[in-house]
């Protein structure tokens, strides 16, 4: 049916627009982190979306044999930023180097707020979409009443 | 005729159906570098299926014409999203409304001529 596959779409929206937030907020956790397992600071990631065949429910293999279109959306990968770090002069810190500088991750609060306000809003516009479907299946569903 | 009314509203129900569920995917897909915004031609689709040229394939998918491309070559208009959301959300509970009550008046009917 149609309309079901329509939720597992926005569902995948929904845990789209959540992995970037966890990444999103662990870039904020980190904006002044100076070790990390990976030595060096640490450094800013951030998600790369593709749209994406659902391919979770027989019933939606079966649907898109004949109707194409109408896809989801899943990361396709965590990017790393390769920008240099932040010098601080900081000569007491004990990660300061020979010249007493020491590395922090290069990150921009404002950045992260930004993107974290549409992947706020783009998790809403999906519970939207979602109730709205669930809707209309409960309709269908009281036309056999 | 009782059949063609009622394949009628099935059709009208079923197209809003897929557009919904491409409506549903522009949202998921709002942040995807590159995709484009998807959508079916809803009258053609419907004069298609109720005028008889049905050709056993579901409805053909296009994309929406007109809309701004943003920097990452994604042109999803939240918007325009969210107006069909509603759209067809009302439509359909239209359609369901309508489609019951069609159902009741031949109940009546069968139940009428039997008493």
């Amino acid at each position: 049916m149609s309309l079901l596959s329509a939720l597992s779409v926005s569902a995948s929206g929904m845990s789209a627009q959540r992995a970037r937030t966890e990444l999103l907020v662990e870039n904020l956790a980190n904006a002044d982190t100076t070790r990390t397992p990976e030595g060096g600071p640490y450094r800013r990631k951030d998600v790369v979306f593709t749209s994406d065949a659902y391919a979770t429910q027989f019933s939606s293999m079966f649907e898109s044999a004949y109707t194409t279109g109408g896809t989801g959306v899943r990361v396709a990968e965590v990017i790393t930023d390769q920008r240099e770090p932040e010098k601080r002069y900081m000569p007491g810190h004990p990660d300061a180097d020979g010249d007493g500088y020491v590395a922090y991750p290069r990150m921009n609060p404002a950045e992260d707020m930004v993107d974290l306000l549409s992947a706020s809003r783009g998790y809403q516009a999906n519970v939207a979409a979602m109730s709205a479907v669930k809707d209309m299946v409960q309709r269908s569903l009281d036309l056999l009443r | 005729m009782f059949q063609d009314v009622a394949a009628n509203y099935e059709s009208y129900m079923s197209l809003l159906a897929t557009r919904q569920r491409l409506v549903a995917s522009n949202i998921a897909n709002v942040d995807t570098p590159g995709y484009h915004t998807q959508d079916i031609d809803f009258r053609a689709e419907f004069d298609r299926q109720t005028h008889g040229q049905e050709s056993g394939l579901g409805p053909r998918v296009i994309e929406a014409q007109g809309l701004v491309t943003k920097a990452d070559g994604n042109n999803v208009n939240l918007d325009r999203e969210a107006r069909l959301l509603a759209e067809n959300a009302m439509r359909f509970q239209i359609a369901s409304t309508m489609a019951k009550g069609y159902v009741k008046h031949i109940k009546a009917a069968i139940n009428e001529g039997k008493s």
